[in-house]
């Protein structure tokens, strides 16, 4: 996932690599790349330092683009998938039961400290601590979903 | 009839005892829930620790175990007493204040089960 973010970096960048060579410093400036990705301040430099080499030579990536490490963004079908394949992997659970909408203790038969291993893989997976008060209440994995999407702020 | 009266009142009105940490079961139940918690990440940190023979899987349904054998208690007072005595036990693992002897105690069986059929009552020496 990150190499695919580095990938639409380098093409975006280098559509406005070519323009520099031509001097459009407006056009250069229109073409916004990625929102992950910083403009370097200092423009004249590097267009004079392109239109040396060429049009064709793209200009190494860490010449021109800041890159910061970041998950992708959430959507509440990935919140959905990673939370059904952890509950798949969870040995106590029939992966054929389970649905989204089967309650833990009623359909799936688990313990109330089966519930809680349940949310501790969740904290796990997520990387955020759940509150016990508001962890005993998430009885179902749409519940876990709907949970998480709204610490996340995952518009629906 | 005024004496069994008078019992009869007596057992109605709750006796209200001062709480020990919580005050109601859910409170307690929540004390018990953090503590399962603690042992539950714990549990690799100790096997690697000590350098115990036994895997993470094992060394977590054996807390599981433990938890489980005082399921049925719903007195709050009893089950707070429980989380100290849990909590304890946990510091000491974590501190390294116990050995691995004291670890694997929990796997060893130290004392025989009761009997319950007549024949090894028999054997026992108890009455049927």
């Amino acid at each position: 996932m990150a190499a695919r973010v580095l990938q639409q970096c380098v093409r975006s960048l280098a559509r406005p690599s070519l323009r520099l060579s031509s001097g459009h410093l407006a056009v250069r400036a229109a073409a916004a790349p990625l929102a992950t990705v910083h403009r370097p301040l200092s423009f004249a430099a590097d267009s004079r330092r392109t239109r040396w080499l060429g049009q064709s030579r793209i200009p190494s990536v860490g010449v021109l683009c800041r890159q910061y490490g970041d998950l992708p963004p959430l959507t509440l079908e990935t919140i959905k998938d990673r939370v059904m394949y952890v509950l798949k992997l969870y040995d106590k659970i029939n992966p054929e039961k389970l649905q989204t909408s089967s309650h833990f203790m009623k359909d799936l038969g688990l313990d109330s400290l089966d519930q809680v291993e349940i949310i501790m893989a969740m904290e796990d997976e997520f990387g955020f601590e759940i509150p016990d008060a508001e962890a005993e209440k998430l009885m179902s994995p749409e519940e876990i979903v709907q949970y998480i999407a709204d610490k996340k702020d995952v518009y629906e | 009839m005024a004496s069994s009266a008078a019992t009869r009142a007596a057992a109605s009105t709750a006796k209200v005892v001062k709480p020990i940490l919580s005050r109601d079961l859910d409170e307690a139940k929540r004390r018990v829930r953090e503590l399962y918690r603690a042992w539950y990440r714990e549990v690799p940190n100790t096997v690697s620790l000590f350098q115990l023979d036994i895997t993470t899987r094992q060394g977590r349904d054996k807390v599981k175990e433990m938890f489980d054998k005082n399921k049925h208690v719903t007195d709050p007072r009893v089950i707070d007493m429980l989380v100290i005595k849990g909590k304890m036990e946990l510091q000491e693992t974590i501190n390294v204040w116990k050995q691995k002897t004291h670890v694997m105690r929990y796997f060893y069986e130290t004392e025989e089960p009761r009997p319950t059929d007549f024949l090894s009552k028999f054997y026992r020496g108890h009455d049927p």
